[in-house]
């Protein structure tokens, strides 16, 4: 493999070969990505922007803590959604991918089915049965409880429920598909060579499933800190989070260059993230392709 | 073509390693009428098998013939629908894998692949909780036993070769010190020549370390070179468990012959069996009857039987010479194999033939030839006859 890197660059056939690939690169994503970085340098005065090239949006950014507050919510959001998922996903995938076998297409669809479904029609049948008048009350009253048990509707824990309930068939869908790839004799081995079934799990199983976990907790914290219809659906807007922050300052504030400069500074944030994770798993170990 | 001197009874190459076994001991492996069955599908119809310390026996049989599914029940992979598995005495009935005295070897070796050679090798010592510095030291013993180089220790199973990888997977096995190792086909995959090499290398770690063997194999050679004792398979069923110069001189039916190897069938009729001599009548080949010695008839054959004639058995005459059985056929192909040629020859009778005849034979023959060819009867054996 190293020695195919260090070729590229001289091999006049693999740069014309690379050239569709790069155009489509930088106009579709690097460009914009330059040109919003370029957009926090600017201002606007009176609904339009000014070309002024100088560093007040960033010196705003970095003196109102009230920013970095929101950010520190949505990464703290995102991370307990990530967690949560994670741990809710093992068990379901493992079921799904060790013991119901006969069942593997339907699974497939179902699990492909709560994809496509609509996340906004998922999440405003969150809050019909989270209302105070709600199912979830309803049913419980029915049952004797007393009234009013669940009332969490517009509060954090509201919307974490919708982001887990909406990431989670990213996370049953990757670890699905990393415990499904385990080879069984590897279990078996284990279990040869004297491991119990929690030992087994924990030598073998687990390792081998990091490049899942990884590749479903990646997915489920940048889709988790880019929510905006979680927090203002089911978190009732009290407590907003960086996605809701931004699109507010691009669109009521109409504050672009601002809104430019907190769209970056929330993705070098995650990025930074996701690179300390990957190195936290050990995914450079050369176990993986790597 | 190999003329064999003397009676059927020893062979004249020794197959079984040399080395003398205990024979009185308790069996090591003891297996019971054991039956299993996946739904409606019946994987063992009832085998059993002792197995004594120290032995290599080579289980072989077609794809599906159950050996690959005795084997699991050996390791306690799978419980048995019925029967006993004893191993050293102890029933192994409700005894997970985990806590078996087994070891096996896999099919495709299931080295970890996110573990180094070394963490690979010491995991069985790992699980017993043995300290660090005693399984660096006893990897590293198995790694002069396998004769793996030192460097590969830190490597990943995926950076080394298919033979390593294979020496590997047998350090493994053999680290926490097996009363059983079980192999299931590990050297399937390998190419021919790798193939031999690391059938050597198993005969010499068998000799060396003295655990008892159970070889899954559906190469036939393979199990002969290795094996002290073959146990044929078929369907669920043990057809024959013998010496491998039993298995291959004196098969029990037709299934086993042909497995066994190329053979040539010749139907014939038992008349009568009295006084140590069986009487044939045959329609087969050119003598019409004839009479063999009971050592050469199989006690089960009766009636309509077979005659097994190996091809490296037959060899051609002229007209005058005299052999105890003779037919005429007319050579239909040639094939050389290096040392050795084959023919096929069809017969007057409407049989085809296989006959091998070392390159070196003063009679060759051609296609279209028109041939005597002849056996001796010392070199026969007949075997029930009709589809097994």
């Amino acid at each position: 493999m190293e020695q195919g890197v260090g070729k590229s660059w001289r091999d006049p056939e693999l740069l014309w070969k690379a050239l569709p690939s790069v155009l489509l690169q930088t106009t579709c994503f690097v460009a914009p990505l330059v040109m919003t970085f370029l957009l926090t340098f600017q201002r606007t005065r009176d609904f339009q922007l000014r070309w002024t090239w100088d560093l007040a949006t960033w010196t705003d950014v970095f003196s109102k803590p009230h920013y970095w507050t929101i950010l520190g919510h949505t990464l703290v959001m995102a991370l307990a959604c990530v967690a949560i998922c994670l741990v809710l996903a093992f068990p379901i995938a493992y079921g799904l991918a060790t013991r119901f076998k006969t069942l593997e297409n339907e699974i497939k669809i179902l699990v492909t089915f709560a994809f496509i479904t609509d996340a906004t029609l998922k999440t405003f049948g969150w809050v019909l049965f989270l209302d105070k008048k709600g199912a979830a009350n309803y049913l419980l009253t029915g049952l004797g409880f007393p009234p009013e048990m669940v009332s969490f509707l517009f509060t954090d824990w509201a919307t974490l429920l919708g982001m887990v309930y909406n990431l989670l068939p990213f996370a049953i869908f990757t670890l699905y598909l990393s415990i499904d790839s385990i080879d069984r004799n590897l279990i078996f081995a284990a279990y040869d060579a004297g491991a119990s079934k929690w030992r087994a799990h924990w030598e073998v199983t687990l390792p081998l499933c990091k490049p899942g976990i990884f590749a479903g907790s990646v997915l489920i914290f940048l889709l988790g800190v880019g929510v905006f219809l979680e927090p203002k659906v089911l978190g009732g807007g009290t407590s907003p989070m960086s996605a809701e922050l931004i699109r507010q300052t691009f669109e009521t504030r109409v504050n672009w260059p601002l809104g430019a400069a907190l769209t970056f500074v929330l993705m070098v944030v995650s990025v930074f993230l996701v690179l300390l994770f990957s190195r936290v798993l050990g995914m450079r170990r050369s176990g993986f392709g790597a | 073509m190999i003329i064999r001197g003397g009676a059927i009874g020893p062979p004249p190459f020794c197959f079984n390693g040399g080395s003398k076994r205990d024979m009185t001991s308790a069996p090591i492996l003891d297996i019971r009428d054991i039956h299993k069955d996946y739904g409606s599908y019946q994987a063992l119809k009832g085998v059993s098998l002792s197995v004594r310390q120290g032995e290599f026996i080579a289980l072989v049989g077609p794809s599906g013939c159950g050996k690959t599914t005795l084997l699991k029940q050996i390791a306690g992979f799978e419980d048995a629908t019925s029967g006993t598995i004893s191993i050293d005495g102890r029933d192994m009935a409700g005894v997970p894998a985990a806590h078996r005295p087994t070891s096996m070897v896999f099919q495709k070796l299931a080295l970890f692949p996110h573990m180094t050679v070394a963490e690979n090798i010491g995991f069985p010592l790992k699980l017993r909780k043995v300290a660090q510095g005693e399984i660096a030291a006893r990897v590293n013993e198995m790694l002069t036993l396998m004769q793996l180089k030192p460097i590969y220790l830190d490597r990943f199973p995926r950076a080394l070769s298919g033979g390593e990888q294979q020496r590997v997977a047998l350090a493994r096995s053999m680290i926490s010190s097996p009363k059983l190792l079980l192999l299931d086909e590990p050297l399937s995959a390998l190419d021919v020549k790798l193939k031999k090499v690391l059938q050597s290398e198993l005969k010499r770690l068998h000799r060396s370390v003295g655990v008892t063997f159970v070889h899954v194999t559906h190469d036939l050679e393979e199990a002969m070179m290795l094996a002290d004792r073959i146990c044929v398979m078929r369907a669920g069923h043990i057809l024959q468990l013998g010496e491998p110069a039993d298995i291959y001189y004196r098969p029990a039916d037709a299934f086993v012959a042909g497995f066994i190897g190329e053979t040539n069938l010749f139907p014939v009729e038992i008349t009568s069996r009295a006084k140590g001599r069986v009487r044939y009548s045959a329609g087969s080949f050119d003598d019409a009857s004839g009479e063999l010695p009971e050592a050469l008839v199989a006690e089960a054959a009766q009636g309509a039987a077979l005659m097994n004639v190996r091809p490296e058995l037959i060899r051609r005459i002229g007209p005058e010479d005299k052999v105890d059985c003779r037919v005429t056929a007319r050579v239909t192909e040639v094939f050389t194999k290096g040392g050795t040629v084959q023919y096929r020859a069809h017969t007057s009778q409407g049989m085809d033939l296989a006959v091998e005849i070392q390159g070196t034979s003063r009679l060759p023959m051609e296609v279209g030839e028109e041939v005597h060819l002849g056996w001796n009867k010392k070199d026969i054996w007949v075997l029930p006859g009709g589809e097994p």
